[in-house]
């Protein structure tokens, strides 16, 4: 649907004509295909995001208002997105004019004493952790990886990954923001809000942070953010990753207190007990369970190809008959990835010591293959620069995550067989339709430390599949309903195949209001769904935003 | 192929922006990072490889018709391939350049052009140049040279000059000069003058396919008749042409850019140098050198899939991904420069920023490549270089179109230019 | 009297109280804040009735305030804006519900006390992170929804850490259990499987917790809450990084939060140190005097996975961070011992408070800065005490790291004779020109007690609307501890 001539204009007045435009192929740009990833919906063969009014690139938070000011006079919903990796950001309606926040890029401040930065929507992940490191700091960059919007994550959607057991949940690293909100107003949050600098998000009096930020953000539908501040971490390294080799498989030879080690253990049991005594000891950097993302079964030889730059998936059989690489898959079948990062040397030889102790104690080992000097740096480099997340698209281009084993590092791993056996072996069997790849059942992925500190790990179960094939995706489609229904049976917990059905339509539009109604009312407490409606109805009150953000009618209503 | 032959990979894209960047593991600020000058020039979406594909993909399902937006995306592109460089950090079986060179193809067929374009392949067509002057005039830079003209004499080497070189006035000595160095360290070497063919390359890159054949298959013609079995061009553009582009025409001559043989020669000890040239340089790494400047591996095959929906190609496919271009041989040479102290700038390699000439935007978009120029001259300028050195007189010339516009203090070179003053 | 019927309907008649002198208690507290008395003190013993009280104080328009700690109270927050008020006295809901060692979360109600939580984390290998000496009587729960900060910077990934799942009963009535815990029907069927109230945030896309935080009661009330505990540390030793001015500390201390190092972490001056460890005014007065003027207290922790190791090396490289900032690792200096002052910082204050060894009141004044900041705050309160006759010797400033180091508490302790009626106006007097003063400069009074609620939210029009709404929507009627904030 076209957007009101006036409407144009105006917006065109704000962001200038050089950044507004309402071309059909170019909005075809902004539309995702539902078809093929982590959007944690579908896979919908061939169905695409609404194709939005038009798009706009404000280059200013007053910009941004001066949108949000012109959208409440015409009525007319907004998406902002920053680096649009999801179908998260995208419309979710015809009529919807999409924000690309891509002109706002700004690292504004590093302040290296008090640890953080304050960054604009299109500050990346890669771009962040260089110029911390340029000053001994790091970043966290969550699970998606280094392409994506720092602020997107610590403010909007998602915020955990590799590195989230040192380095938090991004939610918790936000310090402060700057918001326009759905009506136009803009509000800054914390000690930005009294003019004080962006130390503290929290107050005066009760934080509203939490109105911007929980769990899983606001996902693009409650106003724009844009600008925020992060909290920084330590970066016991050079100023800049030494990096060699041929692309893609480079590597970096870094100083002797940074270590990438693949743990392998030789039960569940001992997988988790080996969890805890990590959150116990407080050693790690970053942990997680990565390269099982290619599956139990296919790892070795993936891990051989991708570090390896005259490779390619073809030498993926051939490289299954390898013994040696027999030997690695199978050392490698109950694993994760730590890197120890030693403030001093006495640090990392302590660390070093507490690892191999718990190894010691649960019978755990460092797989060998992984410490030869190649795939040492090379999974060292991946592991703090995250710059090679597209990986979870390698095999045929589409990827979701299924079942989703989120809790505990025992939920997971208990019960009778483990709770991962259960699923694995539930999943095998779909792989052998041939709709998905077969990759021996077991793609969980996910960290070892689900917030700061540890705690939590989370899992997902990857499943790949080939977007551009009809079968292969609605197969996969028919994978997550069969993976949805044992989830729900066995009290998994909600799974992550089905994680935005609420939101987001099979034709990708809008969820039919008495589905959505019944998804999030079946929820355990539904009152924090009517809770959001009130902050929806007080806060945008021209409901600019959309189906993303969780709201329930109260009962009698 | 066709570009329907790629609609798999259209939907294959997963719109993760990698093709926008430099690849991330090779990020040292954010000031350098980006890779893509189209869509960091233009910022919507569309003018990057992902947005390529979801504009082609459009265009093919019939949801969008052809409109001045869409010909601006296509052709706003100077193909310089970091694209795809950084598309295959992770995905393997995705080619994002070739579908970006289909989809400018299937607009020239569909008459979709540009007058600038449309201009300059009327006169490529009819004055063999893409420098729009006479043909006559191609051999000219030559004139007075001691140098075998093939083909009426032999020679055991062809020195192609190229377009640029043949015609800009500024450039053409450093022809000259690279010629004589070759010539005087024993190379056994020629030029074809007047009847010296344009490569087609940059008409290929502009999308204008047919041409290209036409222009190579010419030049195959002509450099079999006249016994060349090594060329050794001074210009990129025509070495990516001559290299990547010819073999599957059924050419076979063994191809060399200018710096390589020098390098060749260094290392056998036939070029020394005996003057000292004290500067601190960077080098430029031409596209069309660096990442697409890879060597031709044969292959005919297909699509297949292993353990159900892995998607591979049978036979073994080559994979082209910036990692066997020519990017020692120019620092070795400058290394074995007395007095010349290379310093690296932060995009190098198959990840290098581009210059901006290619693909068509140097004559339709002078302010997005005189842009590109800008930024790259910027990059050289955080080295602490007082020159920037390239291997391409197209990189050359945008450099130095930029430098004239902003009043830059920074010198560009040759690598020619820079042996010549050492020897 | 109807009103206690109806409460005692609720709560049961032992649990309703109007006795005088208890109103009277509650009337009042140590600080400026005028007193009101409450009509009627009800102690809930449950969640439901926790519920049935605030829809009650809805229908009959009743101000509620929710206290949890037993007295002495200092803040003015739990003294009723209003006439006419209920006090929710939660400090009977003691139930320690669940400690969970392997997950290192304990579920407890609003009425434990630090006194009681600690010797039962301590039979599972666990402790808590506290304040600094906690009163006795203090709620854990009540602490950490206050946002009060804790000693160990280097463990607060979350700015509410240790503080994790909450049940809430909103002003409105409602009930909302919080973080992890909100995903799940039922806590007994997450802890058969194995799940754990370990994550803070949600349920939803609204980090819900965070409204009742340092709301001093005035969203709603807490019913219970999971912690995050800490391993029982053995061994645990505690240095002393003595200076002559806080300047000479900060790049010391800067260097140990970047790297993670060193468990307990804080700043203070030699009054505040002498507070805490001296034993009368004269004691403490001798004390302050021998006493370096300014330390770093630097608590080193070895827990579970080769403890004594862990203490070594980070002793070793904690020492040699000191020495290049020209400082020394002491397990002793003038005037207090390493292992006192840890004794000091693992246990409670010695009763009634440790701020009140000194004289018989105090007055602090407490916000959020950064560290590289607090030496401008420093010199403003002392210029302030100084023209307002203060003894600037008797101002103790005690600087706590919090967020891993990104920002600090910074807390300034002010003695005075509450009885003699010339300090007390003198003091009000310099707690108000102090805070205009500290407030303009750049001080974050994140939690707003007393007087400089207006003062921080004159500064930030804006949050202050949002914030309004916001308590519109979680209590409509303002049952909640009207008059506290900006509400
Ligand atoms: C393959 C894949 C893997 C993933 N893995 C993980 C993972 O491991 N961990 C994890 O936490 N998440 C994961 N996600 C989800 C992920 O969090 C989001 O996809 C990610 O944050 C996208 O980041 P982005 O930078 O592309 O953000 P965008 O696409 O720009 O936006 C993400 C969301 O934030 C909103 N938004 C963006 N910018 C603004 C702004 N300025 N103001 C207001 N709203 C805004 C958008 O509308 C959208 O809803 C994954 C997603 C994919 C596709
Ligand atoms: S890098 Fe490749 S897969 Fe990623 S968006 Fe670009 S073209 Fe698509
Ligand atoms: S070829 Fe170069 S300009 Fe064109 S899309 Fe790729 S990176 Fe951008």
């Amino acid at each position: 649907m076209a957007l009101a001539k006036e409407a144009y204009r105006e917006l065109e007045e704000v962001v200038g004509k050089e950044y507004i435009s309402d071309d059909p192929a170019l909005l075809d740009c902004y539309r995702y295909p539902l078809s093929h990833t982590a959007i944690h919906i579908g896979p919908y063969y061939r169905v695409y995001t609404p194709r939005g009014a038009a798009v706009l690139l404000p280059g200013s938070a007053e910009e941004v208002q001066g949108i949000v000011k012109v959208c409440n006079k015409y009525k007319v919903k907004f998406k902002p997105s920053s680096t649009f990796w999801s179908a998260w950001g995208f419309p979710l309606e015809d009529d919807t004019i999409q924000l690309d926040m891509r002109r706002m890029d700004k690292i504004l401040e590093i302040d290296d004493k008090n640890n953080y930065a304050v960054v604009e929507p299109h500050v990346i992940g890669a771009t962040l952790q260089a110029e911390a490191m340029k000053v001994g700091l790091n970043t966290h960059i969550h699970g998606p990886g280094a392409s994506c919007s720092c602020l997107a994550s610590a403010t909007a959607l998602g915020g955990l990954g590799p590195d989230t057991l040192y380095m938090g949940h991004h939610n918790e690293n936000l310090l402060g923001v700057e918001w326009v909100m759905p009506d136009g107003e803009i509000l800054k949050i914390g000690s930005v809000g009294s003019g004080l600098g962006w130390f503290c998000c929290d107050g005066p009096g009760p934080s509203l942070k939490g109105l911007v930020r929980g769990m899983v953000g606001t996902n693009g539908a409650m106003g724009v953010f844009t600008k925020c501040a992060i909290k920084l971490y330590p970066w016991p390294g050079p100023a800049t990753l030494p990096v060699e080799g041929k692309p893609p498989a480079y590597k970096a030879v870094l100083p002797d207190n940074l270590r990438a080690y693949t743990l392998g253990f030789p039960s569940w049991k001992a997988w988790a007990d080996s969890c805890y005594m990590i959150f116990d000891s407080g050693i790690g950097y970053v942990a997680h369970r990565q390269f099982n993302m290619f599956g139990r079964d296919l790892k070795g030889a993936m891990v051989r190809i991708l570090s390896d730059p005259t490779r390619t998936l073809s030498d993926i059989e051939e490289l299954l008959k390898d013994p040696e690489v027999q030997k690695m898959t199978e050392d490698m079948k109950r694993d994760y990835q730590i890197v120890l990062a030693g403030m001093t040397p006495g640090d990392i030889e302590w660390q070093d010591k507490a690892l191999d102790k718990i190894l010691e104690e649960t019978g755990g080992w460092k797989v060998k293959a992984m410490l030869e000097p190649d795939l040492f740096n090379w999974s060292l480099l991946y592991m703090i620069r995250l710059g090679h997340k597209n990986l979870n698209l390698v095999f045929g281009g589409g990827y979701d995550g299924c079942f989703g084993l989120g809790g505990t590092p025992d939920f997971g791993t208990s019960g009778e067989p483990a709770r991962v056996e259960q699923v694995t072996a539930f999943k095998v069997e779909w792989e052998k339709k041939g709709n998905v790849v077969a990759c021996g059942g077991d793609g969980m992925m996910g960290g070892i430390g689900g917030m700061g500190g540890g705690g939590h790990s989370l899992w997902e179960n990857f499943t790949h599949f080939d977007p551009a094939d009809k079968a292969s995706t609605e197969g996969t489609f028919e994978f997550f309903n069969a993976t949805a229904k044992y989830g729900a049976e066995k009290g998994l917990g909600p799974g992550m195949e089905k994680m935005n059905d609420y939101a987001r339509w099979t034709d990708g539009y809008t969820t039919p209001k008495e589905i959505r109604d019944r998804i999030l009312g079946s929820a355990a407490q539904p009152e924090a769904f009517r809770y959001q409606r009130k902050f929806k109805e007080t806060f945008n009150p021209n409901d600019l935003g959309d189906g993303y953000y969780r709201t329930l009618d109260d009962p009698d209503e | 192929m066709a570009l329907e032959d790629y609609k798999a990979d259209m939907e294959r894209c997963s719109q993760c922006s990698y093709c926008k960047w430099i690849p991330f593991d090779q990020v040292k600020s954010w000031r350098f990072a980006k890779g893509c000058p189209s869509i960091a020039y233009n910022n919507f979406l569309s003018y990057s490889a992902r947005g390529r594909y979801a504009v082609a993909l459009s265009l093919l399902n019939g949801q969008s018709t052809y409109s001045d937006r869409v010909v601006d995306i296509v052709y706003k592109c100077t193909t310089c391939g970091s694209c795809d460089v950084s598309d295959k950090i992770c995905r393997y079986n995705l080619e994002p350049l070739e579908m970006i060179h289909e989809l400018k193809f299937r607009l020239v067929e569909d008459g979709q052009v540009l007058p600038q374009h449309t201009a300059l392949i009327e006169h490529l067509r009819k004055e063999n140049n893409m420098m729009e002057k006479p043909a006559a005039g191609r051999g000219d830079w030559a004139e007075g040279l001691d140098i075998k003209r093939v083909p009426g004499e032999s020679a055991e080497v062809l020195f192609h000059a190229g377009c640029r070189f043949s015609y800009d006035e500024e450039l053409q000595e450093t022809a000259r000069t690279a010629v004589t160095i070759l010539k005087n360290a024993g190379v056994d070497i020629g030029i074809m003058g007047e009847n010296e063919p344009c490569c087609g390359g940059r008409a290929y890159d502009m999308g204008y396919k047919e041409e290209f054949t036409r222009l190579a298959e010419n030049t195959i013609k002509a450099w079999t008749a006249a016994g060349v079995k090594t060329v050794v061009t001074p210009c990129a553009d025509c070495y990516h042409a001559f290299n990547r582009l010819y073999p599957p025409l059924g050419a076979k001559f063994e191809i060399l850019h200018t710096v390589q043989y020098y390098d060749r020669l260094i290392k056998e000890g036939k070029l020394k140098f005996s003057k000292t040239v004290p500067m601190r340089v960077t080098y430029h790494d031409p596209c069309h050198l660096g990442r697409r400047g890879e060597p031709y591996v044969p292959w005919e095959g297909k699509e297949k899939k292993i353990k159900n929906q892995i998607v591979i190609y049978e036979p073994k496919k080559p994979r082209y991904n910036g990692a066997w271009g020519v990017y020692d041989p120019p620092r070795d040479v400058l290394k074995s420069i007395p007095g010349i102290e290379l310093v690296e700038m932060e995009r190098i390699r198959e990840y290098a920023w581009c210059c901006g000439a290619g693909g068509g935007t140097r004559e339709t978009y002078p302010d997005f490549s005189n842009w590109t120029a800008t930024e790259r001259i910027e990059e050289a300028k955080a080295t602490g270089a007082e020159a920037i050195v390239s291997a391409c007189p197209w990189c050359e010339m945008n450099f130095k179109d930029a430098i004239n516009t902003s009043g830059d203090k920074m010198k560009v070179f040759d690598v020619t230019n820079l042996v010549k003053q050492a020897i | 009297m109807a009103l206690k019927d109806e409460l005692a309907g609720i709560v049961g008649s032992e649990c309703v109280s109007d006795d005088p002198e208890a109103l009277d208690a509650y009337s009042k507290d140590l600080s400026f804040v005028k007193p009101v008395k409450p009509r009627l003190i009800i102690k809930p013993g449950s969640a439901d009735e926790v519920q049935a009280i605030v829809r009650w104080a809805n229908q009959t328009a009743t101000p509620l305030v929710p206290v949890s700690s037993g007295p002495p109270r200092f803040r003015g927050d739990t003294v009723p804006s209003v006439p006419g008020a209920v006090i929710v006295d939660m400090s009977g809901m003691k139930k320690i519900m669940r400690i969970d060692r392997r997950n290192r979360v304990a579920m407890i109600e609003p009425g434990v006390t630090y006194t009681e939580l600690q010797p039962e984390l301590a039979k599972e290998g666990l402790r808590l992170t506290t304040p600094l000496l906690p009163r006795a009587g203090k709620s854990v729960v009540a602490s950490l929804l206050e946002r009060e900060p804790t000693l160990i910077p280097r463990q607060l990934w979350a700015s509410l850490d240790p503080l994790r799942c909450n049940e809430i009963i909103w002003g409105d009535g409602n009930k909302l259990v919080t973080g992890d815990a909100g995903n799940w029907t039922s806590m007994e069927d997450a802890w058969e499987r194995k799940q754990a109230p370990a994550g803070a945030t949600g349920p939803g896309q609204a980090d819900f917790y965070r409204f009742v935080s340092a709301a001093q009661g005035s969203m709603g009330i807490v019913t219970w809450a999971s912690v995050k505990c800490e391993i029982l540390p053995a061994p645990h030793k505690l240095f002393i990084v003595p200076a002559r001015k806080p300047d000479d500390l900060f790049d010391f201390t800067y260097r140990l939060l970047k790297f993670r190092f060193a468990d307990e972490l804080l700043l203070i001056n030699n009054s505040s140190l002498a507070y805490i460890l001296g034993d009368g005014p004269g004691g403490i007065k001798a004390l302050m005097k021998e006493l370096p003027p300014w330390v770093v207290l630097v608590g080193i922790a070895g827990r579970s996975i080769l403890p004594e190791e862990r203490v070594a090396y980070q002793e070793k490289d904690i020492a040699d961070i000191a020495g290049k900032s020209g400082l020394k690792l002491e397990s002793a200096v003038p005037g207090a011992r390493g292992d006192d002052v840890l004794k000091a910082l693992l246990s409670t204050s010695r009763e009634p408070y440790w701020k009140l060894g000194y004289k018989a009141g105090y007055q602090d004044i407490l916000f959020i800065t950064t560290l590289n900041r607090t030496p401008e705050y420093i010199k403003t309160v002392k210029s302030v005490a100084e023209a307002s006759g203060y003894p600037t010797s008797d101002i103790g400033v005690y600087v706590q790291p919090l967020h891993q180091g990104a920002n600090v508490h910074c807390e300034f302790i002010l003695p005075f004779d509450r009885d003699d009626s010339k300090e007390a106006t003198g003091m009000q007097q310099l707690l108000t020109k102090a805070s205009e003063k500290l407030i303009e400069q750049g001080a974050f009074f994140s939690r707003p007690y007393g007087i400089w609620a207006d003062m921080a939210y004159k500064r930030d029009a804006q949050t202050t609307t949002v914030l309004k709404k916001l308590k519109g929507i979680f209590d409509p009627n303002n049952v909640m501890n009207p008059g506290k904030l900006c509400f």
